[in-house]
């Protein structure tokens, strides 16, 4: 039933999830994931219809709002000071769209 | 390329629109207390909550959820007391969280509609209207005396937060193509947004114009945005398609954005159509793609083209809990509502006795309807509302449409002035022309009417003794034209007038030189 | 009589009032035992002595000013905190090399709570990467050791937290639980370590791994150090929208005694094969015990349970990949840089940041999103999430707590599991309780028979009902005694 993620499969994940791998971690990565996979059969075994999802632990929890009121926020310095690099009050990134193909 | 008109012979345009709002009137952000203002420094309205730092959990803002709410009861939306935010997860720097918090199959508002009312040129890029009497349907579309409503369906209102701001730099005019970086402020990360989708049922640009501006006026009428499409607070992206007209299969669509303003909005989806319309009959196939409208090139230009949907992982968001709203807090916020557009406009039609178009004008904007009540409230004569209407149709708005910065609330133009003016016309003390004069003029020099009539000495002459005099001085100056009018050259009456009005220094009253004139010529 | 590292709450608040020793004492003697301890252990990764002494200096006025009555059982208790909570001023790493470099610009709900109750906040402890292991092996800044053997693993995700309360280097440790990650530890050294019910504990400034399934909760060597934890944690916090408002009296209750009480027991979960004798033998000498102290012993069913594994496995990670995805070198983090553009300083320093377990998950999760494998996997394991928590609900209709194993085995030794499906089974009977939000809540029972280690049994309460489960711990432990601090560390060795 479950079909096998080939180790182009698990590249394409990896690009969306922007995880650099190189070709033995792709191909350790592809049999880790397969053999996860496999372990989740057993949810499929259920008859699950007419099964209303929880998509939440807490059942009778709703309608947790706050006020809308005003509270202090960071300083610039405060909000970059975790920035690995920064310029004129903001957070420095390189191009977003690469050379080239544009 | 075809001209629009043109092109809507042949083909059928579908149009549907996404509109966002942020909610600028509220204090604070949507799942954080950081202030809401727009221009500040960069990144200092910022938390651990909407700078996405690990750890930060989001608190939805009650007053958000409520902007929402009247919203959708303001657009005709069924209220879901059932619905829960998800997260839309891809990665793009202006998201601190790398995931949109907003709403998923369930959105808060569901299945509105809003009427719109269609008039003058634009009425008749509907073609399909052309052959139907007053009162005759076409699809979503009635004919009316002066043009044709058509009900527009909204899918669905739901609440999002907004992404930061980037400044692309080393590319030209700050584009992102060619940019070698780019820096990130998070000021505006996490301000709500509400999303409206419309059904696909639009069908030229004017509807898509008119949408958005009666959207705009609802939305300032609530009082939940500032609607500011310059500075972005109101956006609209649309997506098009074409069709053979008498085809019911939709063709494929393209999404056009950068539309920020209602010229904008207009001119981009008719270049769009007209694109697609060429592109078609030459054979070609229309790519779904992302294009952005360029208003100095007039033109669209390709952004993105989309392969596959974009498969956003969406997942519930699990570190808030599902909404069950309560009907007594659907009804706190229904009582909320005031006085829509729709139902003001029907107000001024039937307790001024104004005609529909007229009464639907006045309402466009918030400012100019509160004008026209007050001065109305002033005038105290009903014989005064089609003046006065005229004046605030005609002229007010002339005046709001050339100078965008012109602010009617604090302009010199109160609404007693304007109550002034109008009665110095219809008592005959001025002419029309002249009211056109002084109406700048209270405007440019704030003076009361009165005050400049006088200055400029504007009295008009009604008194026919004195106006027959002139009629007589003018036509035995002028015996040839005399003699040629008599001979059947009818519109020389103009020149006549013009003489006439020359000589009385613009304080004749035209209608009375005009009869005078025709008398005697004749 | 002087501080001593082996001391509960009860004995370090007495002694403090007495005047026998100040809080800054209590605070030297910690860091004095921690400096040699935690050679051998390695639970801590940052020491924060300033703010250490800046709490105690502050119970040490109150004493001097009389009012030391006023601040609560808390005072001058020595404290610490898994490496994935928040604390103002202090790294906060989640045992990554991702946030090696991160300091926190704000505090965790939960670690206020505990400094404003009084508590010495000592340091920040060791765990797996992102709360991603059961073993604390997948710390990028390496491993802690079980301080009953230095050559088995804490077990983990919270092993440093558990580690430290076992080597009597804190007197109340707090670690997170997503699906065992505070149990399981707690069996491994011998402590207690409890998840309360979901929503009972504040999550705001932890950093999150499951959002649904995230508990925080406390290690101790006591069942009554535990309950005094408890009753400062707990409770409504306004930036947690997930939190209850819930007023905590866990050590009233210990004195409540189990009488009467139904204790339920899965006869399905003591026939497994992968259940070790030693750990089958300590649950049935537990209901043994609670039998002798009043309790009655019912037999219960819980027949989504098999499922609990494989939906914990399709939750977690899409919860994960989504929660992980704002580590991206923008805002803070690890950085690859040099790349010209951002898609390859994402996927460099996404790829150097994070090591192979936390990949796993994260990458599972993006699949398991997708489109097409939501319906198959994840729509189907939040139907299967609300079986298991409808087993629970007719499983407490006939008992008030169910006793089961914590973990199938005493702890492993290093490198001993390397399969990741294996090592995701250990955690086969702790994660069921995340998946229905229940409280859980593992015992220590003494040494097991065969391997001579610690070994706990889980106690597992109805929703809010979490005193159950403290009331039928105390039982456990008047039979077993206060858990002691592990041999090799205990004070005046």
């Amino acid at each position: 039933m479950s079909e096998r993620l080939t180790e182009q499969d698990v590249r394409d994940i990896a690009t969306y999830a922007h995880i650099g791998l190189d070709d033995q971690e792709l191909a350790r990565m592809t049999v880790d994931l397969n053999n996860i996979i496999a372990t989740l059969e057993p949810i499929t075994r259920f008859d699950l219809d007419g099964v209303e999802p929880t998509f939440h632990p807490i059942g009778g929890l709703h309608n947790v709002m706050r006020e809308d009121v005003v509270e202090e926020s960071f300083t610039q310095e405060q909000a970059l000071a975790n920035a690995p690099k920064q310029q004129d009050g903001s957070f420095l990134i390189p191009a977003i769209l690469s050379g080239g193909d544009q | 390329m075809k001209t629009l008109e043109e092109v809507l012979q042949d083909w059928e345009a579908v149009i549907g629109l996404e509109v966002h709002a942020e909610l600028t009137t509220l204090n604070t952000k949507m799942f954080c207390g950081c202030k809401l203002e727009f221009g500040a420094e960069p990144n200092t309205h910022t938390c651990p909550v909407c700078l996405g730092l690990p750890g930060a959990l989001p608190v939805p803002n009650k007053a958000a959820i409520e902007s929402i709410v009247l919203a959708g009861l303001a657009t005709g939306c069924d209220i879901e007391k059932h619905s829960m935010f998800y997260r839309k997860n891809y990665m793009y720097p202006d998201m601190s969280k790398n995931f949109q918090t907003t709403q998923g199959p369930v959105a808060f508002c569901m299945r509105g509609g809003l009427d719109l009312d269609v008039d003058g040129i634009g009425a008749k890029e509907r073609v399909e209207l052309a052959g139907l009497d007053a009162g005759e349907s076409r699809g979503n579309a009635t004919r009316t005396e002066d043009g044709y409503v058509a009900h527009v369906g909204i899918t669905r209102i739901h609440m999002e937060e907004d992404a930061g701001k980037m400044v692309h730099i080393g590319g030209g005019e700050g584009r992102i193509a060619g940019a070698t970086h780019s820096l990130v402020d998070y000021n505006r990360a996490g301000t709500p947004l509400i999303e409206l989708v419309t059904e696909p049922e639009l069908r030229t640009p004017e509807e898509a114009r008119l949408f958005m501006q009666k959207l705009r006026q609802i939305y300032l009428a609530i009082g939940i945005s500032d609607c500011s499409m310059e500075e972005g607070s109101l956006r609209c992206d649309g997506n098009i398609s074409l069709r053979r007209r008498g085809e019911t299969a939709f063709g494929t669509k393209t999404e056009l954005k950068n539309m920020n303003s209602f010229k904008n909005l207009h001119d981009g989806l008719a270049y769009e159509i007209c694109r697609q319309a060429q592109v078609l009959e030459e054979g070609g196939t229309i790519y779904q793609e992302t294009r952005h409208w360029d208003p100095s090139a007039k033109r669209t230009i390709v952004m993105r083209v989309k392969e596959t949907a974009d498969d956003y992982r969406l997942c519930p968001e699990p570190d808030m809990a599902p909404f069950d709203l309560s009907d007594e807090f659907i009804e706190n916020v229904r009582a909320r509502l005031p006085e829509l557009p729709d139902q003001k406009a029907k107000r001024f039609a039937a307790q001024f006795g104004l005609s529909s178009y007229d009464a639907r004008h006045l309402v466009e904007h918030r400012a100019t309807s509160v004008f026209f009540e007050a001065a109305m409230e002033l005038a105290g004569d009903a014989k005064l509302a089609k003046p006065l209407a005229n004046l605030v149709i005609n002229d007010v708005m002339a005046r709001m449409n050339a100078d965008e910065a012109f602010d009617l609330e604090a302009s010199a133009l109160s609404p007693a002035r304007a109550v002034e003016l109008v009665k110095l016309t219809a008592s005959d003390a001025i002419s029309s022309k002249q009211a056109k004069e002084v109406f700048a003029a209270v405007i440019d020099e704030d003076k009361d009417p009165a005050v400049i009539v006088e200055e400029r000495g504007m009295k008009q002459v009604s008194d026919t003794g004195a106006i027959e005099a002139v009629v007589d001085e003018i036509i035995a100056a002028h015996p040839d034209e005399a003699a040629r009018y008599k001979e059947g050259e009818t519109k020389l009456i103009g020149f006549f007038v013009g003489q006439c009005m020359k000589q009385m220094r613009g304080q004749g009253n035209p209608k009375m030189i005009n009869q005078i004139l025709a008398k005697k010529l004749g | 009589m002087a501080y001593s590292t082996d001391m509960g709450v009860r004995a370090i608040h007495e002694g403090i009032a007495a005047g026998e020793f100040s809080a800054r004492e209590v605070a030297e003697a910690s860091f004095a035992h921690i400096a040699q301890a935690d050679e051998a252990v390695h639970a801590y990764l940052e020491l924060t002595e300033e703010a250490a002494y800046a709490a105690a200096d502050k119970v040490d006025a109150a004493v001097a000013a009389g009012t030391f009555g006023e601040m609560g059982p808390l005072a001058g208790v020595p404290v610490a905190f898994k490496d994935n909570m928040n604390m103002e001023g202090t790294h906060t790493t989640c045992s990554s090399k991702m946030l090696e470099n991160y300091v926190s610009p704000y505090t965790a709900t939960c670690v206020s709570r505990l400094i404003e109750a009084g508590g010495l906040p000592l340091g920040k402890l060791n765990m797996d990467e992102f709360a991603f292991g059961s073993s604390t092996e997948t710390s990028a800044f390496g491993p802690t050791k079980n301080p009953w053997d230095l050559a088995r693993v804490p077990g983990g995700s919270s092993g440093g937290s558990a580690a430290a309360a076992a080597a009597g280097m804190a007197c109340i440790t707090l670690g997170s639980d997503t699906g065992g990650s505070i149990r399981q530890p707690a069996s491994f050294c011998g402590v207690v370590g409890v998840k309360p019910t979901y929503g009972m504990v504040s999550r705001y400034g932890v950093v999150a791994f499951g959002s649904s399934l995230d508990q925080v909760g406390p290690f101790t060597r006591s069942v009554e150090d535990a309950a005094y934890a408890m009753d400062a944690l707990c409770g409504f916090d306004p930036r947690d929208c997930t939190s209850q408002h819930f007023t905590p009296h866990f050590v009233d209750a210990l004195s409540q005694g189990v009488e009467g009480m139904r204790v339920g027991i899965v006869p399905a979960f003591m026939e497994d094969p992968g259940l070790s004798d030693e750990v089958k033998a300590k649950v049935n000498e537990a209901a043994r015990t609670l039998r002798d102290a009043g309790a009655e012993i019912v037999e219960v069913e819980l027949p989504h349970a098999d499922a609990a594994i494989s939906a914990y496995y399709v939750l977690g990670p899409c919860e994960a990949f989504s929660n992980l995805a704002r580590f991206d070198s923008v805002r803070y983090g690890y950085c690859d840089g040099g790349h010209k553009d951002l898609n390859g300083q994402y996927e460099g320093s996404r790829a150097a940041g994070f090591g192979m377990e936390a990949k796993r998950r994260i990458m599972l999760g993006s699949y398991l999103l997708s489109s097409g494998v939501y319906e198959k996997y994840y729509y189907p394991a939040q139907q299967v999430r609300r079986l298991i928590t409808q087993d629970y609900v007719k499983a407490y209709e006939q008992c008030d707590v169910i006793l089961m194993p914590t973990s199938p085995r005493a702890a492993f030794e290093f490198g001993e599991i390397g399969d990741p499906v294996e090592m995701h089974l250990s955690d086969i009977y702790t994660v069921s309780i995340n998946i229905a939000g229940n409280g859980g809540m593992s015992v220590p029972c003494g040494l097991g028979a065969e391997s001579g280690l610690p070994i706990g049994v889980q106690l597992v309460s109805p929703q809010f009902k979490d005193v159950n489960m403290f009331r039928a711990a105390a039982a456990l432990e008047a039979a077993y005694g206060a858990a002691p601090v592990a041999p090799a560390f205990q004070a005046g060795e």
